[in-house]
């Protein structure tokens, strides 16, 4: 197996054009995969050395996040604290603090596990995703993305991220069997515009129900434009349990998921609405 | 093989690696640091942390090509038995070690804690030690030992 450690995304493009080689980001997951057998990359195009992809900023109303950018580092940004709640509180969950040192939000999305902590967050958020191959460049909204299989072409690589920036208030909760080191067993992340006691623009976006984490479109229009108080909280709730039905079906899971479900919403939207919370 | 550049415990060392080696096995198959121990192997139980450019990481879970041109501290690095560093000798003095395999990842996520917060609230001590698991003491002697550690290096 051969490994190339590039130290410009140019370079990195080019050799996942001539090499066939798999992209390496942190590695959190990658490593283990190898390991079991489950991945047998031809080699490694390991992206930790160009540090341009490791910028978070803000640029035109938005906020950009470099695919390299790690779950520490994206946790302890007071930018993304401000303008991107949910996926700041995603970053204090996911896995433990040597696992948010090494393990990226690009890799989260490559690796596209069902549980991934990082996507319901950027979902909600509105985030699209810049993807770069030799040819050029592609921006597309991550829901976009998360509907093809597979997910991204050989040579493509995820260059970041990029969350507009329109006063929108956000939360995320997730349910796992313990508080460090667990793997969502559910999470729910919420977006909203206030505009006075009227929430627009909802977005509401679910993990680990299902094969990747999704946003539900419909429940997002239900919710939006209307007053916000307790008749629509408890809507929200019957619905979202209503899609958890649908996605999970008759899976093992489901009686115990579509019922946690209204917890963790609740809980999503709590730094929303605090009232809303208990 | 690969050639890498690393600093391991203040020494500048050039290896040679497999692209698929991991950084834990460098360490102790061709550095002989048998302190970092292999636990689940898995990123699971931190047994295998170390102090990679100031930031701990399970070494089960990093390729050894990754930490190319990286500092790392192991627990080598880390006092010994003539002068132990604060959180060893707090962790002695609490009785917070038994069979002590989880030890050497504790006392490095501990280190790195008080290298960066020399007051850590009990919080911070409990997150900070999150990814560490141990399966004897029940973690409490552990918490109080940091604590410990932290409030001697305030006086």
């Amino acid at each position: 197996m051969k490994y190339f450690q590039p130290q410009s995304v140019e370079e990195a493009l080019e050799l996942a054009y001539t090499s066939e080689a798999t992209f390496l980001a942190g590695g959190t997951d990658l490593v283990l995969h190898m390991r079991t057998g489950k991945v047998q990359p031809l080699g490694l195009i390991d992206l930790g050395k160009i540090s341009v992809l490791r910028e978070i900023k803000e640029i035109e109303g938005s906020l950009e996040i470099g695919s390299m950018a790690t779950f520490a580092e994206l946790g302890k940004s007071e930018l993304v604290f401000r303008k991107a709640h949910a996926l700041w509180q995603a970053c204090q969950t996911m896995g433990s603090p040597q696992i948010r040192n090494q393990a990226t939000i690009g890799g989260n999305l490559g690796n596209c596990s069902p549980a991934a902590d990082g996507l319901p967050a950027l979902l909600a958020l509105g985030a699209e995703v810049c993807l770069s191959t030799k040819a050029g460049n592609e921006i597309l909204p991550l829901e976009s993305l998360l509907s093809r299989t597979p997910l991204l072409e050989q040579g493509t690589l995820i260059r970041g991220f990029r969350i507009p920036i329109n006063g929108q208030k956000s939360g995320f909760a997730k349910l796992g069997r313990r508080k460090a080191l667990a793997i969502a067993r559910l999470s729910v992340a919420v977006s909203v515009e206030m505009n006075g006691s009227r929430i627009d623009n909802v977005r509401v976006a679910l993990g680990a129900v299902g094969r990747r984490a999704f946003l539900s479109e419909a429940l997002g229009q239900e919710l939006s434009g209307q007053e916000l108080n307790n008749e629509l909280l408890e809507k929200g709730v019957l619905e979202v349990q209503r899609i958890v039905r649908e996605a999970l079906g008759t899976r093992a899971s489901a009686p115990y998921k579509r019922v946690a479900v209204a917890g963790v919403f609740r809980e999503a939207l709590a730094t929303i609405i605090p009232e809303g919370g208990k | 093989m690969i050639e890498i550049k690393l600093v391991v415990n203040e020494k500048p060392y050039n290896l040679n690696v497999e692209p698929s080696e991991r950084l834990i096995d460098a360490l102790r198959n061709r550095l002989g640091l048998l302190g970092t121990k292999e636990g689940c192997g898995e990123g699971e139980c931190g047994a295998c942390t170390i102090i990679m450019d100031g930031k701990t990481v399970n070494s089960c879970l990093v390729l050894a090509a990754q930490a190319n041109g990286s500092v790392l501290t192991t627990i080598e690095g880390v006092g010994n038995r003539r002068s132990p560093h604060p959180v060893q000798k707090a962790f002695v003095e609490v009785g917070a070690v038994q069979c002590g395999f989880c030890t050497p990842g504790m006392v490095l996520s501990a280190k790195n804690l008080l290298d960066k917060n020399s007051h850590p609230s009990e919080s911070e001590i409990g997150v900070a030690m999150s990814g560490n698991l141990c399966r004897c003491t029940g973690y409490d002697k552990i918490l109080r030992a940091v604590k410990i550690a932290a409030e001697e290096g305030k006086q």
